[in-house]
């Protein structure tokens, strides 16, 4: 039925490419299910004819736009080919995930149809066939309920949070054609991959992260000894990346890295909703904050409200005990 | 070379909103604003270009009163001209209104780049730069961390951030719209007196109905409406660690034992 089909556009670049397509499956598939239309994806990059039979398991058709033109995220081509496949296909919803390619082409693609956008929506709610969409405001301090009056509804959609659905369809895969952009303004010269550092936090099973809160750059002492005594490494918030303290592969979050160790502890950290998609899946998460209302505390699970220069040398202290490492204080 | 860059006013980082009776926005009344902070990098990066190139930069503002004070402080950090766009009606959060202020008052400027911010902290949209382009008929490239510019090849070469600490080099024709990335360029800092003495230099002001724009679409039928405001439930999971430093250290490790975390 025309005007109830929702097209997810996937991803097929670097980054956040497989947590955005499963997010974007999981939340498609549920929309699907209620407005009983059919789940297309769009797919566009070079060289994606695997991503693409992959996706098609998971969607009642993959429109596939595959040219060199697309290696690199290419603005106005995407826009472009967004743009074409909507206009002919009338869908009722068109889901982006919340990673930088999504934040970049969402919004141009809803001022090209002359509708609204919500970005970074983290929950749908479909009552009487009636789609609302829950988003953060005001630094994640307030949540929103929006609704869109306007077709297609468009919306970004915070990765993480659903588990990859099951393979349950058989789509079709359709080529669509991708035409010379006319007098491009945007040329897209290439792509640039992080450099290896042989740091990956990543990989960690305990990360204590430093924010803002810290002040000043000496403090982070504080942190890395609290990493040290746990056996974790030591991670940050993107100001102390931007402020030349650290370089991004310390950093948690949207821009940085995704982690979900066995234990998080974030030191002076608020919990803007970027920092928080880098960390929410960490299985048990520590907060030392002196704003008791720091939205770091709605995801975690043990808070201590207060001053780190005076929580993180005790924590670290009483780690030492535990873990059985010296313990200056006990020795005398 | 001249640029255009814009300045939000938000509410204050450090505290938490309350929200008004009627559920659907915040209550206003004795809630502190501040620069938003990507503005502030789009600020810093707009004088350090300056720098290089010459020109001059103006900055816009478009909300109540009181976000004057946005301009002020662009003063103090270097701007040379600064325009508010006075919307007391709606606050300049209607984001339509906004994209369609700026444009109508972008129109009169000669320009080579204009910079707004990656997203402002109130509504955390990340539209308004590419709305305005697409108004002014211009290219934009969003979440830019690095511009080196050619204006008299009418050109800038720019990085952008990707996620994942993956970027991507971009060639854009001028005039272009750049919404900046945090950490662009480190802040300086502005001392409170150079705001001070600022806030006597001239502010342009025009007022949102002096640009006769087009209500339709600015309420009830709007692109994206606000059903609810309502503050993050944390399911009750978060357990608060209580007493002294000592006291509140030994219990958290305890309980981390416990889970068999540590
Ligand atoms: C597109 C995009 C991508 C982004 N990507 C990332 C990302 O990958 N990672 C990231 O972290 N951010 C990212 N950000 C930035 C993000 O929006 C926030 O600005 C950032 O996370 C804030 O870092 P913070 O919590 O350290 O600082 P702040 O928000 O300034 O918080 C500092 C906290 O420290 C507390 N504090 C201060 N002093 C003390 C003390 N003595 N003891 C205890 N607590 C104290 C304060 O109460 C406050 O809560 C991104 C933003 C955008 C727009
Ligand atoms: N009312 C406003 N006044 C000045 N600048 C604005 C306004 N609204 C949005 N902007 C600019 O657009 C950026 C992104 O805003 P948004 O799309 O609301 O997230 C901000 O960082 C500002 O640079």
């Amino acid at each position: 039925m025309a005007g109830a089909d929702v097209i997810i556009v996937c991803e097929a670049g670097k980054g956040q490419t497989e947590a955005a397509n499963t997010r974007l499956i999981a939340i498609g598939e549920e929309l699907t299910r209620h407005c009983s239309g059919r789940l297309l994806c769009l797919l566009a990059g070079h060289d994606i004819g695997t991503k693409a039979a992959e996706l098609s398991r998971h969607v009642d058709e993959v429109c596939v736009a595959d040219s060199p033109l697309l290696a690199n995220y290419n603005p106005e081509a995407h826009l472009k080919i967004a743009q074409t496949l909507v206009e002919e296909l009338q869908p009722r919803v068109v889901l982006f995930g919340h990673t930088f390619i999504g934040m970049d082409l969402a919004p141009r693609l809803a001022s090209r149809l002359g509708v609204g956008v919500a970005s970074n929506c983290f929950d749908v709610r479909i009552e009487n066939d009636a789609l609302s969409f829950m988003r953060p405001m005001y630094r994640g301090r307030i949540n929103a309920r929006v609704v869109m009056d306007f077709r297609p509804i468009i919306v970004t959609l915070q990765l993480g949070g659903a588990e990859p659905p099951a393979a349950g369809r058989a789509g079709t895969v359709r080529r669509i054609d991708v035409g010379p952009v006319e007098n491009a303004k945007i040329k897209p010269l290439r792509t640039i991959e992080p450099a290896p550092t042989g740091i990956d936090i990543a990989k960690a099973d305990i990360v204590v992260a430093g924010g803002r809160g810290i002040g000043e750059k000496q403090n982070f002492t504080l942190v890395a000894e609290l990493a040290e005594a746990l056996g974790g490494v030591p991670a940050c918030s993107r100001p102390l990346v931007d402020m030349g303290w650290f370089g991004t592969s310390h950093q948690v979050g949207l821009s940085g890295n995704t982690v979900k160790p066995k234990l998080y502890i974030a030191c002076g950290i608020s919990g803007a909703v970027e920092h928080l998609h880098g960390m929410k899946e960490s299985k048990t998460i520590v907060a030392i904050n002196k704003d008791p209302d720091a939205p770091i505390f709605k995801v975690a699970h043990y808070g201590v409200v207060g001053d780190l220069n005076e929580i993180v040398p005790q924590l670290t202290r009483e780690v030492r005990a535990v873990r059985g490492g010296k313990d200056p204080r006990r020795e005398t | 070379m001249k640029i255009v860059t814009f300045a939000k006013h938000v509410p204050s980082s450090v505290v938490t909103p309350r929200i008004a009776h009627s559920g659907d926005r915040i209550d206003e009344d004795g809630l502190s604003h501040e620069v938003n902070e990507a503005d502030l990098y789009a600020i810093e990066e707009a004088l350090y270009q300056r720098s290089l190139h010459k020109g001059s930069v103006t900055a816009i503002t478009i909300g109540p009163g009181r976000a004057k004070e946005a301009l002020h402080i662009a003063y103090a950090k270097g701007v040379d001209q600064a325009i508010q766009v006075v919307d007391e009606a709606l606050r300049g959060v209607n984001p339509v209104l906004n994209v369609m202020a700026a444009a109508k008052v972008v129109k009169k400027l000669e320009y080579d780049m204009i910079f707004a911010g990656i997203q402002a902290e109130d509504d955390l949209q990340g539209q308004f730069g590419i709305g305005l382009a697409e108004a002014l008929g211009i290219p934009a490239v969003t979440a830019v961390t690095e511009i080196r510019a050619s204006p008299g090849e009418k050109v800038a070469t720019v990085m952008r951030e990707l996620g994942g600490g993956f970027k991507e080099e971009i060639e854009v024709d001028l005039p272009c719209l750049l919404t900046i990335q945090f950490g662009i360029r480190r802040l300086r800092y502005t001392p409170v007196m150079a705001i001070v003495r600022s806030r006597s230099r001239k502010i342009e002001q025009v007022t949102v109905e002096s640009l006769a724009i087009p209500t339709e679409g600015l309420q009830g039928n709007a692109p994206l409406r606000v059903m609810k405001l309502s503050y993050p439930e944390d399911g009750g999971r978060c357990e608060l660690i209580r007493g002294s430093a000592e006291e509140a250290a030994r219990k958290l490790v305890h309980k981390l034992v416990e889970a068999g975390v540590v």
